[in-house]
């Protein structure tokens, strides 16, 4: 058998606030094997947003360990950290976050072009993509030009256009409205299931938590329940 | 160039020009400093190869040959005989030296006394071949009565204005020359004046003469001897290469080791001394200047680097490190500089080719004879345009560029791309 997708090892995140010791997580233990679609839920503070930062890479735990595919994060430094991030793991942000100055296409073929795949095999891959997502024709448009859900699904698409291991997302579809909500989980879930790719959602989007497979309960940074479900998509 | 170099620099032009009137306004100081830095460094320039051009002909030349104790003592006894002259000559006529040649002279130094019925006066007495001191010096231009020296002429003295005032001469008269011949015995001997010079330096015209070396090898009994060959160069740029070409090509004789070449930094070292005072003023002004662009350029790329913190941020989670991330902020910074640094360049090179390609006047400015380091300043200036200070402007502009954006790459350097994702919430 393979490497888990995601594996956390008594994973605790303390910050200090001037005088007070916040711990942020505490203690996680967690594996999510390749192809599942999880969502990390709870209220705010309740560590959802650390546990991702910590899995990506962006934050180190105070205690712990994290394997993202086999790979240990928390013994490695910054330049590996990065190569790691660029070939293992996919981000989807809130906010987007798409480069204001790059088009669409060369938004999703950013990771790729990092890689330094070369232009016809990249620009193929992401075309595909877009067709699949319904961008296609959209594909040379700044961010600015695009809906707030166009904008989403480019950054799905630069988030799995590498077949990374895992994608971490981050409250995806909280500046979204239900509509486009709801075309963006089709087309996470629709990735999910034909390319296997493995999604980790923090969100308080109680549509999300209703689509996902397994649901995560976090409270003041503990795991307080791990549940197993058929999604209603698929009952 | 690596697939994340050319990332970051596609990134890098891209951010400038997102934020375009931003990035004009700053290139529009970079351009203006460029322009102005590569104006007073042809014009400075072309200002001091005048001096030293003035200063080498009235003086010994780019470079001079002569005696290891000439330098020091300025005594006949320190001549350099007749042998070694011909060593010298000899190199010289070998040709491939780098660099031109336009001239050189024998000359035979002496100081002594000039004496007419009106008194007597000290005088420095040099004794040059007429034939090729013209196209040396610059005295046969500044004739104001009579004329120079002539192959052929005998007891002829070419004497300051001053001079001739002094003695109360006047063209045709007799005077008598007296210094220490070669043997040590006081000698004197009797010229006439054949023409007067007025260089605008007092003390040159009150004190230099010139007869022919033959009447001064003759008089001082050490006909064939010289007490230096100076060489006058193309420009001063080709000195060094000249000097320690011709030092080899004379180690090879014997006796060479009699012998210095000296350039005109040691025969003169108040004109080298002015030249690097002015050389230093113009620097300091410059490093001024670009001090306070390289402020605006800071002030940029730094709030570009603020307000994109989350963008940095982004591309560090995309797979960038921080390294990388910082390198984009030096690339925006030194393509910012280096962009409008070269037109400034390019732009204050044409408006000086085109407006003052053949000299900038400035004889409005000067309204007598102007000397400075014992040169008379010339009132037309030419600037003097040379590819090694091209670069030099280019590098100092990438430096400054480079520098500027340092402080802005180290914030990039150190963003926490945890926390720049919390604005979002």
């Amino acid at each position: 058998m393979g490497n888990p997708a995601l594996r956390t090892e008594a994973v605790w995140k303390v910050f200090h606030q001037e005088a007070e010791e916040v711990r942020a997580v505490r203690g996680v233990t967690l594996t999510i094997q390749p192809g599942e679609f999880v969502v990390l839920a709870g209220p705010s503070g309740s560590g959802k947003t650390t546990l991702l930062n910590l899995i990506g890479g962006l934050t180190r735990p105070t205690d712990g360990r994290v394997w993202v595919d086999g790979l240990e994060l928390t013994r490695m430094g910054s330049r590996e950290l990065a190569r790691m991030r660029l070939e293992k793991l996919g981000f989807i942000f809130q906010s987007y976050n798409l480069l204001p100055v790059l088009s669409a296409l060369e938004n999703a073929e950013f990771p790729l072009l990092l890689r330094g795949m070369e232009r016809e095999q990249r620009e193929r891959r992401v075309r595909e993509l877009f067709q699949r997502t319904g961008l296609a024709g959209l594909e040379h448009r700044r961010p600015g030009k695009l809906s707030g859900g166009q904008q989403q699904r480019v950054a799905v698409i630069r988030a799995v256009v590498g077949e990374p291991a895992l994608v971490l997302a981050d409250e995806p579809t909280a500046n979204l409205d239900s509509a486009a909500s709801d075309i963006l989980l089709t087309v996470m879930e629709e990735l999910n299931r034909d390319l296997g790719t493995t999604f980790i959602f923090a969100t308080h989007d109680s549509r999300l938590m209703e689509r996902s497979r397994r649901l995560i309960h976090l409270v003041d940074g503990q795991i307080v329940s791990d549940q197993w479900q058929e999604s209603r998509r698929e009952q | 160039m690596s697939s994340k170099t050319a990332v970051i620099a596609k990134l890098a032009l891209r951010n400038l020009r997102r934020q375009a009137r931003r990035s004009l306004l700053t290139a529009a100081s970079m351009i203006a400093g460029g322009a102005l830095l590569i104006f007073s460094l042809i014009l400075g320039d072309g200002t001091h190869e005048q001096w030293i051009d003035s200063a080498v002909r009235m003086a010994d030349g780019h470079l001079a040959v002569q005696s290891v104790r000439f330098g020091d003592s300025r005594a006949l006894k320190d001549r350099m005989p007749s042998e070694y002259r011909a060593l010298v000559e000899r190199a010289l006529r070998q040709g491939g030296l780098p660099g031109d040649i336009y001239a050189t002279v024998p000359r035979l130094s002496v100081t002594g006394m000039a004496s007419s019925a009106a008194g007597a006066r000290p005088v420095r007495i040099l004794g040059v071949d007429p034939a090729v001191e013209a196209a040396f010096s610059v005295l046969d231009e500044k004739v104001r009565q009579g004329r120079y020296l002539q192959s052929g002429d005998r007891l002829a003295a070419f004497v300051g204005i001053g001079l001739l005032e002094a003695l109360d001469l006047r063209l045709g008269s007799k005077f008598v020359l007296t210094a220490q011949d070669a043997g040590g015995e006081i000698a004197g001997q009797l010229v006439r004046v054949v023409g007067t010079f007025r260089t605008g330096i007092p003390e040159v015209d009150r004190s230099l003469l010139h007869i022919p070396l033959s009447t001064a090898g003759d008089w001082l009994g050490c006909s064939g001897d010289v007490t230096s060959i100076g060489l006058l160069l193309g420009n001063s740029q080709q000195v060094p290469q000249a000097r320690s070409s011709l030092q080899q090509r004379l180690s090879r004789h014997p006796g060479s080791d009699e012998l210095q070449v000296l350039s005109w930094r040691e025969s003169l070292p108040e004109l080298d001394a002015a030249v690097k005072i002015d050389d230093f003023s113009n620097y300091l002004f410059q490093g001024i200047l670009f001090g306070i662009i390289a402020l605006g350029i800071v002030n940029t790329v730094l709030m570009s680097v603020m307000y994109r913190r989350r963008e940095f941020g982004v591309l560090q989670a995309l797979g960038l490190t921080p390294g990388q991330s910082a390198s984009l902020v030096l690339a925006e910074g030194l393509f910012l500089t280096v962009l409008s640094g070269t037109i400034g360049i390019a732009l204050g090179l044409s408006v000086t080719w085109f407006l003052w390609g053949e000299g900038l006047d400035l004889s409005s400015m000067m309204d007598n004879e102007w000397t400075f380091s014992g040169v008379v300043m010339e009132p037309v200036v030419v600037p003097s345009f040379r590819v090694a200070r091209m670069v030099q402007g280019l590098s100092f502009i990438f430096l400054i560029g480079m520098l500027a954006s340092l402080y802005p790459a180290l914030r990039a350097l150190r963003i926490d791309v945890a926390e720049t994702m919390k604005f979002e919430r």
